[in-house]
């Protein structure tokens, strides 16, 4: 049997002018891939987004000093959630490759893809979770996400409409087809917000 | 033979992106959601790959490549899980063989062809070839043999069933050396660097492949340094370098409580070192070092023994570093964690994603005997730092 070569190629490294041309223009990492199907749960890894348009509950496990940005069009019915790692993608070489790993540039995308999925920006809605203070070692890393998601959300007019961050715990959350985010603790403590 | 880490990136992306389209293609034929949980590349020993792999049983299918790229391809999953397997799939028990080969052809199809894709050449697979293998068996042609091979590994993750792949592939090291060195111009590398590509990121194989023997030396000592402290029994049952996304770090640990320490890295290479045991693993640890009993399984007694106890693996761990590399390396005072260990680990997994995406992990799971308990040990060296500290030893 031959793997034979799709007529598109985007991943061409020859049309590409980045180092690490693979990274580019990877559509997995802006819509969750495969997984974005129709079957009830789609996981949201480290440095990724997805959407959902369905009643798919879209989860994301393990914040620590991450943060989980969860925005929602009630009405049009289009989910998405965000799992950034880092608060600004500005001026770095792997912000355009993996945009979802920072709090601005993920921000932005995931607004872009609600948008392409019918979502009318105007009527988003945030949920935010996550940016804990895990370690003394690593300088206020989470405190700094959250600070970053507060000042983008603001410029691009999506109201905060309730959040769970800080502190020094670990959290895991799960984004229901109601819009509620649950977010749970290591102790096995459930909160919706 | 010199190793470009970004290249090595590069391939390690398409090696992610293949998983990801082989869960596809295999949650279709199963109705059951499949995710790609980790995928790295590993630099290992036979006999490393040999130990990690004892006592396992897998069954699965493998295929030789040539084309584009030359090799074999294996997906496997372990003999355990192979009723639960063949329930899902069309045909079920009656099928056996012929199920699983054709799960594996249309996997493995789907895994290569963004290889294929990269490559700009068509891969041809030769027919699927079933197997039942007892350990190490299980790995393609040829990486049980030499001191080093790249073994790239992707585990797929069933959401809601017990259900755990893993794809493994060795590409022959001719034409793949072409691929990992060959892609990638100094200049195109340089241009990509934050700090105006004055570092260089390509290391020689040789170095690599040392940089694997001492990490498996540091477990050996960190090993040793439970025994002295606690007076149990420790062996290390896996130790392997990989090179991985950053980003699947986490996702590694997991989402069960974990427990430990972590400490930051100063010198060459700088970077983290996390030593997580899950939580029945480190009260009884801590337990077996405190001379009474404590009301509080994790209370500040333990607390305090787990640092302690972290302190000296860990300077066991980087002391032969040091050594090898010829230069010093100092760490921070433990700071302990206690939450989700995906949790603990994602604020050091941030601090480094701030320069690189892809990260040289050692990790180690050391074993007790007498009481029930396993600790991971996680290095997570600064990439930069540690391509030039193994270029120089490749100069010495």
């Amino acid at each position: 049997m031959t793997r034979s070569l799709p007529d598109d190629r985007p991943d061409d490294p020859a049309t590409s002018t980045g180092s690490d041309a693979v990274t580019d223009a990877d559509p997995a990492t802006v819509t969750g891939g495969s997984a974005a199907d129709d079957r009830g749960r789609i996981k949201v890894g480290v440095g990724e987004l997805a959407v959902a348009t369905d009643e798919s509950t879209l989860t994301t496990s393990g914040l620590g000093s991450c943060v989980a940005v969860a925005l929602v069009d009630e009405r049009a019915g289009v989910r998405g959630l965000l799992h950034a790692m880092l608060p600004t993608g500005e001026g770095r070489p792997t912000a355009a490759s993996r945009p979802a790993k920072y709090v601005d540039t993920g921000v932005d995308t995931l607004i872009g893809a609600l948008d392409d999925a019918g979502a009318d920006p105007r009527r988003l809605e945030a949920r935010v979770a996550g940016g804990a203070e895990m370690l003394d070692l690593t300088d206020a890393v989470g405190p700094r996400n959250v600070e970053r998601v507060g000042e983008v959300l603001d410029s691009v007019g999506v109201p905060i409409v309730a959040s769970d961050v800080g502190d020094t715990v670990g959290r895991t959350v799960r984004f229901d087809p109601d819009g509620r985010l649950v977010i749970r603790a290591a102790d096995g403590f459930e909160r919706a917000i | 033979m010199r190793v470009d880490v970004r290249a090595l990136g590069a391939c390690n992306r398409l090696a992610e992106r293949g998983a990801k389209q082989a869960a596809g293609a295999l949650s279709d034929l199963t109705g059951t959601d499949l995710a790609v949980e980790v995928t790295g590349a590993s630099v290992a020993s036979g006999e490393d790959l040999a130990e990690s792999f004892a006592g396992r049983e897998s069954i699965g299918v493998s295929v030789g490549l040539r084309g584009g790229l030359d090799g074999e391809a294996v997906l496997a999953f372990d003999a355990v899980n192979a009723d639960a397997l063949l329930s899902l799939l069309p045909g079920g028990q009656s099928m056996e063989r012929s199920a699983v080969t054709e799960v594996g052809n249309i996997a493995l199809g789907g895994f290569l062809d963004g290889w294929a894709n990269y490559l700009g050449k068509a891969i041809d697979m030769s027919p699927p070839r079933y197997f039942e293998a007892d350990g190490a068996a299980v790995l393609p042609d040829g990486a049980l043999a030499g001191d080093g091979v790249f073994l790239f590994e992707s585990r797929l993750d069933a959401t809601t069933t017990d259900l755990d792949f893993s794809i493994y592939m060795l590409p022959d090291s001719g034409p793949f050396r072409d691929l990992i060195v060959g892609k990638t111009a100094p200049a195109v590398t340089a241009g990509g660097e934050a700090d105006g590509g004055t570092t260089s990121t390509a290391v020689p194989y040789e170095s690599l492949s040392t940089f694997s023997s001492l990490a498996k030396r540091g477990s050996a000592n960190a090993a040793d340094n439970i025994s002295m402290m606690t007076g149990l029994e420790t062996s290390v049952d896996v130790s392997r370098l990989r090179f991985v996304p950053l980003a699947d770090v986490p996702a590694e640990v997991g989402t069960e409580p974990h427990a430990g320490t972590v400490f930051e890295l100063q010198g060459e290479p700088s970077g983290y070192l996390a030593i997580l045991f899950e939580e029945s693993s480190a009260a009884a640890v801590a337990d077996a070092m405190l001379p009474m009993e404590t009301d509080e399984p994790l209370g500040e007694m333990a607390q305090n023994a787990l640092c302690e106890l972290g302190n000296v693996m860990t300077s066991g761990f980087i002391d032969g570093w040091a050594n090898v590399l010829g230069t010093t390396i100092t760490h921070s005072p433990p700071e302990f964690v206690h939450d989700i260990g995906a949790s603990t680990i994602s604020p050091l997994v941030a601090k480094l994603s701030q320069r690189q995406d892809y990260g040289f992990v050692i990790d180690t799971a050391i074993q007790t005997e007498g009481i029930q308990a396993r600790c991971d040990v996680y290095a997570l060296p600064d990439e930069r730092e540690l391509a030039r500290a193994l270029d120089r030893l490749s100069e010495s």
